[in-house]
């Protein structure tokens, strides 16, 4: 049994201009142990999805229906106090940008013993003692001195592995990462994802990955799941999604990964046309305005996400066999694809 | 109700005491309201005012002001003052009312015996106290504003000012109790002026130590001749006064009441000062406060007061000695042709000006200069209120016809003004912003194109209408309170030629007319009171038909009491209240 | 941190002569009254205006009267005499602070008892009912005329004057060194009218602050921790939101105690402000002069202490 199911998850907010629907059926499961990687371009509800898991989307203006299994009991119907023991606790989450995720006038030290305070009656001591060794163990140098410093004195890599810290002091089942490295430059985050790696084998805990950077999937994850316009479009194990994808959605955002290894001639092919509004999203298939291969069908009723394979779902109009051969023949075209 | 007040202006609010009075009608001076009642009280308990403002000067050397005046005159003696219903002045620290001989040139006055100073001097008053109280009425460190005007005809008396107090030869002091005034020509005004503050005893051998340096500080210290003193301590020292706070009265024990016509009833009297007219005349209503020092009720409030049966009786309406003014100078073009300014007499609407003071509450339209509470004294003689050379229909409301004519008469052919834009100065606030306005409108139905140059009240006497050479054609918010009920103290400054000065100038039209300053000059010196008034009434006549400014209001003060109190309304200083003679009912 | 505060003190002395200067000019160019007029009366003679001009030294050039003025505000601490009534403005002025600081400090601590919570609870809830009659509320406190909310308390519940008799009536003001019950009493309604407008400007800011602040990563970041919404609140969302606010309430004290005019006029609380208009009424410069400087003193003293105040409030200021 999954140690997080997420089934039918629907979420829209009322805004002046409409009805943002931000979450339009997504289901999804994540193992134990297991890492999960989300992916998709801003918009596509990745994010939302992300935090309506442990019940930060409940805004006045929010409507969120579907279930989100946890540990035998629903998320989304819990209520707000039950949540909360669960929220940092056994499910926690770390953010994009850790400058300003963390509150600029306490300091560091102060603001991870206030996590662990708030779910473990534990001396002040105590908890300040756990907090170094946190910060210890997400490879901060000198953690005594570390605990009294401010966020603004501390570099964004630091920053966030003190994120990690506070995320893991508590060893949650879950750690959902939302862009957890996309603030930072390119060498702190590969040190941040080997952190999390490490962390998640150390201590079993499952990962939630949050990333429009499939580059950072294709490193750890175990499944992956692709996001637009607040629907998942295709999900498969990483090898799968790798060697065989099946969406042209996905075909795009593969395209646009800047490989070391590609001759420098080769251009970035990002998909063309931007993100669809979500208060009057395109009839039939969402993708379709940007879709190089739309079928006629596409024009008026929105594919079911269905089954490839066993395990490989994907959510499009075109035949199986035509989208095999698409994928073919892109690579011969796309030196970087292979 | 203020005398600097009346020409300089110097608060706003205080200003608007003249401004908004109440009456129109009825009784030969102008009066509606309560008539002025005094009723004999009882002895003891804490009478409280309430004022806006604050004092000029505790020094009766320096007081120069109504509303100082209603502490002064309690607290020293002046050779005469006034009971609070007469307009007369009566002995004070005077024996008896002074006798002029010599032609009027020889001025005698005796003064009680027994009269002593408060603590810590507690000696007798003698002549001599009297004479120093004069002469440093002469010294700029004491700054008196009126000593040169009606005491300067004293033999020997200064023409230059400086810092110290002169030995004034013309002031005799033969023996203790007798003062003589040898003056250098027979004065009309003088034993009138005795009246002043200045001529209250100061004694020398503890004052004369203040009185050293640039500015007396003897105000500080000052003594007392009167029922009351200001609260002081055992060196002299005054502890109460707070300026702009408060002024706490208490009793004179060197005051001996056989001497005194005063009854000075209360114990005990403070002055409050700093508070807002509308709050001031609620408290006043609601009895935290027994009397208006400073300021008039606003005339809301005024009007909700008279309409109320069981308020209306604790409002009582004094008329102000003098008027208000637009003055035309009459030494540039175009004003100083008559006809034209004839022209201007016709076409102002007087009655809109009112109006911009609260209409008929705030006074008559005045006809002429001296003001009807003069009464035979001046202003009977000068026609009353039959006599109003520029008449028009609807309460003097201006007449383009007859304007017209005046215009032609001048040499306007077509009866319109086509000549330059002319200038007036005018006040930068309401109401005079307004009274400007309709002279400006009201000049422009005949052809005047009127600019409005508004500035601070203040700024306005000092800097412009009282500098000749910055003077513009118009001063339309000018006006004169008189110091007392002589005519010459109503006319003379603001019209007699030799008093055209080149600053701090009053006479706003540069009046000039040699006719004029002759027949003045004489009656100044008259010393017969039923002549020098018929005089005086005839001055009057000829000033307000050569139409040199244009008398639009005789104003009336109101004055409100608490319901605690019995009344004391002085009626020759403007309805200030008289607190020796009111007291806790 | 020391060398900075001494920077700044350095500029405050110069701008605070700058202000003195100013007013001079201003005296000097435009067309306010002639205090030697004034003070010698209008039926004065030429000679006395003369001889009280050059005893107030006004005879002489405006720059040298203003070197005069220095010299004895400098040495002396002298800050002249009034042309008025030749009191002391040095005196004056500190006679009337004791009413000026009760004044400023009971109104500040009532807007703020009012202000911030009211701010807390509409940016709790925004657009709801309670939020649009709070700030609707607000804006009427914010636009009514000190002077006639004045009027309107004295008339309500001042005693005497009052439908209500319940506190102190205007001109009621004892130094609390006289008793304490009266000039606390005295000084209700003062406190309250003063603060009104304050206190929903303190609102409308707290809110708005409040409102932005709780769209902060950091404060996703206290939820996320499993934190109480009331303690995301009260602990992380108002320690950032009320930072700005509270330099700004050290701003306002400074300029009340320069005078809270409209307050002390209607309510007859002898203070600072009161002097200064009676001496802008009366062309009394030195009282004028007096009180622009303890005015601009108080603002100048006001940014410093809200500028050092600022750099422990938010550990991310540093001076150097």
């Amino acid at each position: 049994m999954p140690l997080l199911e997420i089934e039918d998850l629907h979420v829209s907010f009322k805004t002046i201009d409409g009805v943002v629907r931000a979450v339009e059926g997504v289901s999804l499961s994540l193992d134990a142990r297991k890492t999960l990687g989300v992916v998709g371009e801003s918009g596509s509800g990745k994010s939302v999805t992300a935090q309506t898991i442990i019940g930060l989307t409940r805004f006045p203006n929010a409507t969120i229906t579907g279930r989100v299994m946890f540990d035998g009991r629903d998320l989304v119907s819990m209520d707000a106090d039950h949540l909360r023991a669960i929220r940092g606790a056994r499910i926690a989450m770390i953010f994009q940008d850790p400058l300003s995720s963390l509150h600029p006038f306490f300091k560091v030290g102060h603001q991870i013993v206030e996590a662990i305070r708030t779910h473990e009656d534990v001396p002040r001591d105590i908890a300040k003692r756990r907090t170094i060794e946190a910060l210890r163990s997400v490879g901060i140098p000198s953690p005594e001195e570390r605990f009294d410093s401010y966020p603004h004195e501390m570099s964004g890599g630091m920053r966030q592995r003190a994120m990690i810290a506070m995320a893991l002091a508590l060893r949650p089942d879950i750690l959902i990462a939302d862009e957890p490295t996309t603030a930072l430059d390119v060498t702190v985050q590969a040190q941040v994802l080997e952190l999390i790696q490490a962390l998640r084998d150390d201590f079993g805990t499952a990962v939630m990955l949050i990333t429009h950077d499939l580059g950072v999937v294709a490193e750890m994850c175990d499944d992956v799941a692709v996001m637009y316009a607040g629907r998942v479009l295709e999900q498969a194990p990483r090898e799968v999604l790798f060697d065989e994808p099946q969406h042209p959605y996905t075909w795009g955002l593969l395209q646009s990964i800047p490989r070391l290894d590609a001759p420098r001639t080769d251009r970035l092919s990002p998909i063309a046309g931007s993100p669809p509004s979500l208060i009057n999203p395109p009839h039939g298939c969402k993708f379709n305005p940007r879709c190089p291969y739309t079928p006629p069908e596409a024009l008026e009723t929105e594919p079911p996400l269905a089954p490839a394979e066993p395990g490989h779902l994907v959510r499009c109009h075109l035949p199986v066999e035509e989208r095999r051969r698409l994928w073919q023949s892109l690579r011969q075209e796309h030196p970087a694809l292979r | 109700m203020k005398r600097r007040i009346a020409v300089l202006g110097l608060a706003a609010a205080a200003l608007a005491f003249v401004a908004a009075g109440c009456g129109g009608g009825g009784s030969s001076s102008g009066v509606q309201g309560s008539s002025h009642t005094l009723t004999k009280g009882k002895k003891g308990g804490t009478i409280t005012i309430l004022s806006e403002g604050d004092i000029d000067h505790l020094d009766p050397g320096a007081a120069y002001y109504q509303f100082t005046y209603a502490i002064t005159y309690v607290t020293q003696r002046p050779l005469l003052a006034y009971k609070p219903d007469s307009i007369q002045p009566t002995p004070d620290l005077a024996a008896s009312m002074p006798t002029v001989s010599n032609g009027g040139k020889t001025v005698t006055v005796h003064i009680q015996h027994g009269i002593k100073f408060s603590p810590p001097v507690n000696r007798e008053v003698t002549s001599a106290d009297v004479k120093y109280a004069i002469e440093r009425g002469f010294d700029a460190a004491v700054g008196n504003g009126y000593a040169s005007a009606y005491f300067g005809v004293i033999q020997g008396a200064p023409t230059k000012i400086g810092n110290s107090v002169p030995n004034i030869s013309g002031i005799a002091t033969p023996d203790k109790y007798t003062i003589v005034f040898h003056l250098s020509k027979a004065s009309g005004i003088f034993v009138a002026a005795l009246q002043e503050p200045l001529t209250a005893p100061v004694p020398k051998d503890y004052a004369a130590k203040y009185d050293k340096g640039k500015s007396s500080s003897y105000g500080d210290h000052e003594v007392a001749t009167g029922p009351y003193m200001v609260q002081n301590n055992a060196a002299g020292k005054i502890t109460g006064y707070s300026p702009g706070k408060q002024i706490v009265l208490v009793r004179n024990p060197n005051w001996n009441p056989k001497t005194s016509w005063r009854p000075a009833y209360a114990d005990k009297i403070v002055f409050k000062e700093g508070f807002d007219p509308t709050v001031a005349t609620k408290q006043i209503l609601s009895g935290q406060g027994d009397a208006n020092g400073d300021f008039p009720p606003p005339a809301a409030q005024l009007k909700s007061i008279t309409s109320n049966s069981s308020e209306k009786g604790q409002l009582e309406f004094t008329p102000t000695p003098g008027s208000r003014f637009v003055a035309l100078n009459t030494q540039k073009a175009p004003f100083n042709n008559k006809y034209v300014r004839m022209a201007v007499a016709f076409i102002l609407d007087r009655n809109a000006m009112r109006l911009t003071r609260g209409g008929p509450i705030d006074g008559k339209i005045a006809t002429h200069f001296i003001s009807p509470d003069f009464g035979k004294s001046g202003f009977d003689q000068a026609g009353g209120f039959g006599f109003d050379p520029f008449k028009t229909a609807n309460n003097d409301s201006g007449d383009v016809g007859k304007a017209e004519a005046m215009l032609k008469k001048a040499g306007f052919k077509s009866g319109k003004y086509n000549g330059p834009q002319i200038t007036q100065v005018a006040d930068n606030t309401s109401p005079g912003s307004n009274t400007a306005a309709v002279v400006a409108n009201s000049l422009q139905k005949i052809g005047f194109n009127v600019k409005t140059i508004p500035v601070q009240h203040s700024a306005m006497y000092t800097r412009f209408c009282g500098v000749p050479k910055n003077a513009p054609n118009i001063c339309p918010n000018v006006g004169w309170i008189s110091d007392f009920h002589e005519p010459q103290a109503d006319l003379d400054a603001n019209f007699n030629g030799k008093n055209i000065l080149p600053a701090n100038n009053v006479n706003w039209s540069q009046f000039n007319d040699p006719k004029i300053n002759a027949l003045m000059t004489k009656a100044e010196t008259e010393i017969n009171s039923e002549k020098r008034w018929q005089e005086w009434g005839q001055i009057d006549k000829l000033i307000t038909s050569s139409a040199a400014a244009i008398p639009w209001i005789w104003e009336n003060s109101p004055t409100l009491y608490s319901t605690r109190v019995t009344h004391g309304t002085e009626l020759w200083n403007g309805g200030e209240p008289d607190v020796s003679f009111m007291s806790v009912k | 941190m020391g060398a900075y505060i001494v920077r700044r003190v350095l500029w405050a002395i110069l701008l605070l002569l700058v202000v003195s200067f100013i007013t001079f000019v201003i005296f000097d160019v435009f067309p306010s009254a002639d205090p030697a007029a004034i003070r010698a009366g209008r039926n004065a003679t030429p000679a006395l205006v003369h001889q009280i001009r050059i005893n107030l030294g006004l005879n002489k050039p405006f720059y040298t009267q203003f070197w005069i003025y220095l010299k004895g505000l400098v040495e002396h601490f002298n800050l002249g005499y009034s042309y008025y009534n030749s009191e002391s403005v040095k005196s004056e002025i500190f006679s009337r602070l004791p009413a000026t600081i009760s004044l400023t400090i009971g109104g500040f601590i009532v807007w703020m008892l009012i202000g911030i919570p009211v701010g807390v609870v509409s940016a709790i809830r925004p657009r709801s009912i309670f939020d649009r009659v709070l700030m609707g509320g607000s804006l009427v406190a914010i636009s009514a005329p000190v002077y006639f909310l004045g009027l309107v308390s004295l008339f309500l519940f001042a005693k005497g004057t009052g439908q209500l008799q319940w506190f102190g009536a205007a001109g009621s003001y004892v130094p609390i060194s006289q008793n304490v019950g009266q000039w606390f009493n005295s000084l209700i309604l003062p406190w309250v009218t003063l603060a009104a407008a304050f206190a929903a400007f303190y609102a409308r800011m707290t809110r708005g602050n409040l409102i932005e602040t709780m769209n902060e990563d950091y404060i996703r970041t206290a939820r996320a921790k499993g934190l109480r919404e009331a303690k995301v609140i009260s602990k992380h969302g108002l320690r950032a939101a009320l930072t700005p606010i509270v330099t700004m309430a050290g701003m306002d004290i400074g300029l009340l105690l320069g005078g809270a005019i409209l307050t002390e006029i209607v309510f007859n609380v002898p203070g600072v402000g009161r002097y200064a208009y009676n001496a802008i009424t009366n062309s009394d410069l030195p009282a004028i002069q007096g009180t622009v400087l303890f005015g601009a003193f108080f603002i100048v003293f006001a940014n410093l202490v809200v500028d050092i105040l600022y750099a422990f409030l938010d550990p991310r200021v540093t001076y150097g």
